[in-house]
């Protein structure tokens, strides 16, 4: 019996849709909301921090020329040559005086707005529109002050740019209790999940192996430079001095496990041990530089994507259809 | 089945540029000769880079509407910069020393302070970033800045002499010997009221 070349040409599209099958089964995996409701949590807590950190130079730091540090304008000029999309608080200041605010008031107003979406975000109000304003105000923030963010900003904007568009209000925020909003689509939480998951490994991988580049880390000395580098002096270099031979060791080590990261994270065997290593790694980062803003929200990201267990049983026990 | 194609474009995308920037960072580091990598390396990752950053829209005019969008687009997902931080080595970090002429002939040394740890942090980042050649066409503005913030504390001070240096730490043998970080001096710039003028 012939085949027709119409069956011909769909038989060998089988491989093709299997692929696509398989990638989409990975995409979007039934998953609980209970990651969700950690990375919330946890970005609230991290947006209060950051605005509290911030509360005594805010003003100093966002205002224009002749009042501030530097002034906002040339951090918002260099992001204008960028784009002149991208947001930025001369927007807000602008609006303000339409309004008949001044600059101050209008710089008060932003921190009392992102001070409040970090505490409705942590509580679990207005889940979604705190979201958003979290993410906007930081946004603003962040490109504004472009000349003084570090890491720390990047990363945030990420995670809130990620949780802004995940399918909040998720089972254990207020919104749910009090609103009794339907249950969204599992799916689409595994998804979102995921994109974290993938993004994750994107940054260890980068990181790993942008290190692994670099001579000092293999004998330790960046190491060495990078913690009595000012202004991250915590540990005094005397007591540093005591751990010389370890640093070599602690250097290999730290890129080993930032770039073998998307390969040992995703394996059940060896995801523990990975999620406790890079944990300990950002504390270690946060207790001996300094640099708390960027060692939570990197923890907060790692817990949220590697250490809640998949619970697709339980997804399934939603009212909600998966389509 | 519709929504999931959405997403699964908007992923391939969102991933694509990721890889994009990630990569780019990479090239660059390679392409700058300051990796362990051989110097034959270099100009691959110069090519590599060129065609990443066309891949990003960056070879674009500055009003193409794609470029625009798509930078719009990394920051607002805070993807615009890769992930190369502290590497391939730490570099040395930066101090600007601010000498104050006073009306009376007084000298005293001052720097740009801010009053919490999270603020100096950001601070000593604009530090870092003043040493880099693409900040060069913004560099004698922010240093008046950071000056003329200095100065609004003391208003006597008739002139101020910015030196903008590089701070390189002792390694580990030297610091056991006793050796101390050394000041590097970059560039310096005097400011008076009436007129600034480079040295």
């Amino acid at each position: 019996m012939v085949k027709s070349p119409g069956s011909q040409i769909s038989a060998g599209l089988d491989p093709l849709r299997n692929c696509w099958q398989r990638f989409v089964g990975f995409l979007f995996p039934l998953e609980s909301d209970a990651w969700l409701a950690v990375f919330r949590i946890g970005l609230g807590l991290q947006v209060i921090v950051y605005t509290l950190f911030l509360r005594s130079d805010w003003h100093y730091l966002f205002a224009s020329r002749g009042k501030g540090l530097v002034g906002r304008e040339v951090g918002e000029a260099i992001t204008f040559f960028d784009s002149p999309l991208i947001p930025k608080l001369g927007w807000l200041v602008a609006l303000g005086h339409n309004l008949n605010m001044s600059e101050e008031t209008v710089l008060t107003l932003a921190w009392v707005c992102l001070l409040s979406a970090g505490w409705l975000l942590l509580l679990g109000l207005f889940c979604r529109p705190a979201a958003i304003v979290a993410w906007f105000v930081h946004l603003c923030a962040a490109e504004s002050g472009g000349l003084l963010a570090y890491g720390a900003d990047s990363f945030m904007t990420t995670a809130l740019f990620y949780l802004m568009l995940s399918p909040l209000p998720d089972h254990y925020s207020f919104d749910h209790w009090v609103a009794k909003t339907k249950p969204k689509n599992p799916l689409l939480s595994g998804f979102w999940r995921r994109v974290l998951q993938i993004h994750l490994c994107f940054i260890y991988f980068i990181g790993g192996l942008a290190k692994f580049l670099g001579n000092g880390w293999w004998d330790g000395s960046n190491l060495w430079r990078s913690l009595i580098r000012a202004p991250f002096t915590v540990v005094p270099p005397d007591v540093l001095v005591r751990f010389k031979y370890a640093l070599p060791v602690l250097g290999i080590s730290i890129c080993l496990l930032e770039v073998s990261y998307p390969i040992f994270i995703w394996m059940k065997k060896t995801r523990l041990i990975w999620l406790s290593c890079i944990l300990a790694m950002h504390a270690a980062i946060g207790l001996l530089m300094g640099l708390y803003l960027f060692a939570l929200v990197m923890i907060v990201m790692n817990v949220a994507a590697f250490g809640i267990p998949s619970r697709s049983t339980t997804a399934q026990a939603f009212s909600g259809s998966p389509n | 089945m519709y929504s999931e194609r959405i997403h699964a474009a908007w992923f391939g995308i969102h991933f694509f540029l990721l890889t994009a920037i990630c990569l780019a960072g990479v090239f660059w580091l390679i392409a700058q000769g300051s990796t362990i990598l051989p110097s034959a390396c270099n100009d691959y990752a110069r090519e590599g880079e060129l065609v990443l950053t066309w891949c990003l829209g960056k070879q674009a005019g500055a009003s193409n509407p794609l470029r625009r969008g798509i930078a719009t687009y990394l920051h607002a997902a805070g993807i615009q910069a890769g992930y190369t931080f502290f590497a391939p080595n730490v570099p040395n970090h930066h101090r600007l020393r601010l000498e104050l002429f006073h009306e009376d002939g007084r000298v005293e040394y001052e720097s740009p302070r801010v009053r919490s740890e999270a603020a100096a942090l950001r601070l000593d980042s604009l530090l870092d970033r003043l040493a880099e050649e693409r900040y060069e066409p913004v560099r004698e503005v922010l240093v008046k800045m950071l000056a003329f913030s200095v100065w609004r504390e003391h208003p006597d001070v008739k002139k101020i002499r910015a030196t903008f240096g590089s701070v390189n730490p002792p390694d580990i043998n030297e610091f056991e010997q006793g050796k101390i970080e050394t000041f590097q001096p970059i560039f310096s710039f005097d400011f008076s009221l009436r007129d600034e003028q480079k040295q």
